[in-house]
């Protein structure tokens, strides 16, 4: 049902838009309905179909979604602006900026914002692109694919605290694996755990383990749904395989792809349970001296371990602002460079 | 072909609803079963009149492991008692302080930890029940019922166990650096002052047996020192005075000597590289708490058999111990009371540390403790008993606050350990710690 | 031509093409060098999954000493025996199943038609609700566990599976991957073709959308699912033990002060398993939307 008529309609879904804008946004629906001659009970029903089916499909999100998710987050914004502890929630006062004005002064927290940057890029760079690669890999026709798919998959699935207590014996100063393996080449040890970038490259390692076999999955959906001719085309121009990935793979992909942007880098900024669970006692630091604590794990020494929940609730809300001052930047950029085009 | 795949998308679909339906049927379901028999939901729904009470744990208290709670339900055939375990504790008590303001979903008693229970005595007294008028209080040492009694003298926690300190000591390798190897003779060396157990340490250092330290960490130092000082982070009035407490100084200096003498492994507790420390023998002594008995003798194994001894620490000093306390938004205030009560009685205690070296808190029993055999067998017969209750009695009342734990944390996690891994100056380490304790109280 | 694995295996595509089966990507067989490759992944993915399973066959002492152990020893069964009755693992498998079950048939139904009126069909506010969708991503989630245990408080609804089922029915996450999805690869054509063809919206949705999107939709359930299963903060702030979900079953494994390491891995390992027989089945979704095209084209 599905394959033959995409095949027939992939020229229109090839042309897309530039990365940045969300694309297809703009172009909505073509079957706004082509009434036929009078206004018959059928036709009315139908414009009434047109009209009412978008709500009918997005209400059950939105009203669950509003329910259970937006209103305990609109309270934590609530709790931003008091001052208020996880001890005492009914003793709230009015806290105005204070708990924002409070982090722009912090050390912490920039330092935080720095190492969500850094080990965003240094965990979500190398796995996205891995994530590709091996999506493309697992396109192939293979043998037990479900078997292979399914493999990538695990560590998503293992336990994290089986995960970490592996990693941590891994990466541990005195004996462990990787330090053994540094020795051998003729290194000296390093403490994986304490050393500025040594900890930030073991918790991103950990990251890209855990994360990469999942963003290949959803590479691999998207690209079952790539019309096959699209393919044979580019191979009549006499495309190679890589400019076949290049030129029609990534294209296709493109939509997905900027899902999958967004969704790791809202991941890395709310990164916390990784190193939470690499720092052992006191996880929540990210190291004696924060070397990698992320804003997600300060926002969760505040809260929970100190009971700030005024001040953790305007970390979290300072992600948000973070992220939307990023997505605009992205977008002005995109504008400017689709202009100079 | 078309056809067949219709039919398995409609099945597929219907297995879909169902499954959806039944889900949320389910889930509301178990609604009305848990009315009826859970003790949260109250009532007596199982016909008997049977009372179930559940108890929240963070895990360490053994009371299904030395069979109380068995004991308990055939003394009292009317009541069934359950265990909710949350064995992190940085979820635990945020999860009891929710549910205990939210006025629903508590269990009938509720374990505190002596990291919370200023928080508690501060914050939620009125969430709990006063048990002062419930007990003979004169059974409990005075500084452990002091801590969870609120200033108009509300009693809202029964003392379960304690942590008296002694030294725990690798007798083998003590003997290979030359020093002695007697506890009553090492116990005189360092008499009075932790810091002369760090100068043993050095003497240690000088013919230590190759691939071993002294000690653990620096921070195991501080913290056995601290917990002995009369005051630490909070004076009696409850201002904050940390940086201006001669224990925490004392301590802070003896630790700030292990951090940068070499003699410590550098190892971080309860990380699995430190319980791997104790199964290869790469310290040579550590300050511990009698909990940690059965936690030395596990790790370490075969391989340290007969070769750890105890002796008495250089200062009385406490770590760790938690209080039972029954909410007020329990069903069975009566019925957990008793139960409380009987949990955190001396005889009962007495039983959990026959089975897990968990102290009493409670010195009637302590002429009647009796470690297991092979406990005291693997510690070189040490008389344990002697050694921790001698710790216990002199104990002195410390003033604790409210974020007692995160200044505690905030001195070993960032102070010490940016000293000892990562070779800062004592007054960097310091600095670092003050400006850690600035974040917590959100100055 | 960066990599040498994607030239390499260019290569053998050009091979298998003279055997004249289409020039596209995904019907060619793989190259010896992509085996190599992916199995370098697997054993990465893996070694940790395995090494639980070694840790939960040996004594807990034994996981202390070094080197730790790399091979089978001989408690597993004792092992997960203990875990599995201390942990009553059998009613938090069933409510488990349930809870994570619902929730993954409600996600992927509901971003489905989300995510297909937000990529093909035009109304008011759209673009701001997909925004508002993608905007609430950006609020980590932990915090409003206190205000939303407050409110199932309220309700009268602690300690009940409904409390961790209701407010993952719906994601913001699935319901932007699906429009994603559906953005490339649903074509306007094909719906404005049922259209033509007096085709209503269900109709469309029902032998269009889903079909379309049956690999992201087994995508979406499968991560879902797992995410679900794995669930661990609210679960454990919104439930007890008496009605466990899997991961508040297991939190009851490693009582008293020495924890015995081997039965929390062996706890570990039976929480995962299930996963493992839900990744074959999901995955076997993922080749059904290529089989099907196959067959049909």
């Amino acid at each position: 049902m599905t394959r033959p008529k995409q095949a027939l309609a992939h020229s229109a879904s090839s042309a897309e838009a530039a990365p940045g804008t969300p694309p297809g946004a703009a172009r909505g629906a073509r079957g706004r309905g082509t009434p036929a001659g009078a206004v018959s009970w059928r036709s009315r029903l139908y414009r009434w179909d047109m009209k009412a089916s978008p709500y009918a499909f997005v209400s059950p999100f939105f009203v669950l979604f509003a329910a259970f998710t937006l209103v305990p987050l609109l309270y934590t914004a609530w709790y931003s602006l008091h001052h208020v502890q996880l001890s005492a929630l009914d003793h709230q006062t009015w806290a105005g900026l204070d708990n924002y004005r409070n982090l722009w002064s912090s050390d912490f927290f920039w330092n935080a914002l720095r190492n969500t940057l850094t080990i965003g890029v240094i965990s979500t760079v190398p796995q996205l692109l891995a994530a590709l690669g091996l999506a493309h890999l697992l396109n192939y026709r293979l043998r037990g694919s479900t078997v292979w798919r399914v493999v990538m998959l695990t560590p998503y699935a293992t336990s994290v605290a089986a995960a970490t207590l592996v990693f941590t014996l891994l990466y541990s100063w005195d004996g462990g694996m990787v330090n053994w393996l540094l020795h051998f080449l003729g290194f000296g040890p390093v403490n994986w755990r304490e050393s500025d970038w040594g900890s930030q490259f073991a918790v991103s390692s950990i990251v890209i383990w855990r994360w990469t076999g999942y963003n290949a999955l959803i590479y691999l959906a998207a690209m079952q749904a790539i019309p096959t001719d699209l393919y044979e085309s580019a191979a009549i121009d006499g495309a190679n395989r890589w400019q076949q990935f290049r030129h029609v793979t990534v294209p296709q992909l493109r939509p997905t792809i900027l899902f999958t942007v967004v969704v790791s880098t809202i991941g890395a900024t709310q990164l916390f349970g990784e190193p939470l669970l690499f720092g052992g006692v006191s996880g929540s630091k990210g190291g004696s001296e924060h070397q990698y604590q992320t804003l997600g794990l300060y926002m969760y020494d505040q809260g929970w371990i100190i009971g700030n929940l005024g001040k953790a609730s305007a970390i979290a809300w300072s992600m948000f602002l973070i992220l939307l001052v990023i997505a605009a930047i992205n977008l002005l950029l995109t504008r400017r460079l689709r202009k100079s085009r | 072909m078309r056809t067949s795949i219709r039919r398995s998308q409609r099945l597929m679909a219907l297995a879909a609803v169902a499954a959806l339906t039944t889900g949320l049927l389910a889930g509301c379901a178990k609604d009305s079963d848990d009315d009826a028999s859970d003790g949260s939901g109250g009532g007596n729904g199982s016909g008997k009149g049977k009372i179930t009470l559940t108890i929240g744990t963070f895990g360490v208290f053994g009371y299904k492991q030395a069979g109380l709670y068995d004991e308990y339900m055939k003394l009292h055939p009317d009541i069934s008692i359950k265990e909710n375990v949350t064995t992190r504790t940085d979820v635990y008590w945020p999860k009891v302080l929710t549910r205990l303001q939210a006025g629903s979903g508590t269990d009938d008693i509720e374990a505190i930890e002596i990291g919370n229970i200023t928080e508690a005595v501060q914050t939620q007294a009125d969430k709990f029940v006063d048990l002062g008028k419930e007990v003979d209080k004169s059974q409990w040492l005075d500084w452990k019922n002091a801590q969870a009694t609120t200033k108009d003298g509300k009693l809202i926690g029964l003392g379960t166990d304690i942590g008296p300190m002694a030294v725990c000591y690798r007798k083998d390798l003590f003997q290979q650096a030359g020093l002695p190897t007697d506890r009553t003779e090492l116990a005189q060396m360092w008499k009075g002052d932790w810091s002369k157990y760090v100068d043993v340490g050095k003497q240690y250092m000088k013919k230590a047996p190759k691939g071993t330290k002294f000690v653990d960490s620096a921070s195991s130092v501080y913290n056995a020192a601290v917990g002995g000082a009369s005051e630490r982070y909070y004076d009696k009035d409850g201002n904050v005075v940390w940086d201006r407490s001669a224990g925490v100084k004392k301590a802070w200096d003896a630790a700030m000597t292990v951090a940068t003498s070499d003699m410590s492994a550098k190892l971080k507790q309860f990380d699995p590289t430190w319980d791997q420390g104790f199964a290869n023998g790469t310290f040579a002594s550590v300050a511990c708490p009698a909990w940690m008995i059965g936690y030395i003798e596990q790790k370490s194994g075969d391989s340290g058999k007969g070769k750890w001894d105890v002796a008495a620490a250089p200062a009385a000093s406490n770590w760790g111990g938690s209080f039972l306390g029954v909410p007020t938004a329990t069903r069975h205030q009566k019925e957990a009371v008793a139960l409380a009560k009987w949990l955190t009685a001396p005889e009962q205690q007495a039983k959990v540390f026959a089975k897990q070296a968990s102290f009493p808190s409670t010195p009637s029993v302590y002429t009647k403790l009796k470690p297991q055999a092979d406990t005291t067998a693997y510690f070189s017969g040490a008389p344990l008993t002697q050694i921790f209750s001698d710790s216990a009695k002199t104990i002195p009342s410390q003033p604790l606050g409210a974020k007692d734990k995160p200044i505690d944390n905030a001195i070993s996690d960032v102070g010490i350990l940016q000293v000892e891994q990562k070779g800062k100056s004592p007054a960097q380490g310091w600095d670092a710690a003050r400006n850690e304790i600035k974040d917590v109280l959100g100055q | 031509m960066t990599t040498s694995e994607l030239t390499l295996s260019q290569g053998a595509g050009r091979t298998r093409r003279s055997r004249g089966r289409g020039g596209a990507g995904k019907q060619l067989h793989a190259g010896p060098v992509t085996y190599v490759v992916l199995t370098v992944f697997a054993l990465v993915s893996l070694a940790p999954l395995v090494w639980t399973a070694i840790a939960a066959s040996r004594t807990s002492h034994r996981l202390d000493e070094t080197p730790p152990p790399l091979w089978f020893g001989g408690n597993l069964f004792r092992n997960l025996q203990s875990a599995w009755d201390q942990a009553g693992l059998g009613t938090a498998m069933f409510n488990s199943v349930i809870v994570a079950g619902t929730i993954t048939v409600s996600t992927v139904l509901f971003s489905t038609l989300a995510g297909f009126a937000f990529a093909k069909l035009r109304f008011r506010f759209s673009g701001l609700l997909l925004l508002l969708t993608i905007g609430t991503m950006m609020i980590p989630p932990q915090l409003a566990v206190v205000p939303l245990y407050l409110w199932m408080s309220d309700l009268g609804w602690s300690n009940q599976l409904q409390t961790v089922i209701l407010p993952s029915l719906v994601t913001a996450f699935g319901t932007f991957f699906m429009r994603q999805y559906l953005v490339q690869a649903l074509p306007a054509e094909l719906i404005e073709a049922a259209r033509v063809d007096g085709a209503s919206s269900v109709r469309i949705v029902w032998h269009v959308v889903f079909p379309a999107a049956r690999p992201a939709m087994a995508v979406l359930g499968l991560l879902t699912f797992v995410f679900a299963w794995n669930d661990f903060l609210w679960p454990i702030i919104a439930l007890n033990q008496q009605n466990p979900t899997v991961q508040v079953a297991l939190n009851s494994l490693g009582t008293g002060y020495v924890p015995d390491q081997a039965v929390i891995m062996a706890g570990a390992l039976l929480g995962t398993l299930p996963l493992l027989l839900a990744f074959v089945l999901f995955g076997k979704q993922i080749v059904g939307g290529i089989m099907q095209g196959a067959i049909k084209g």
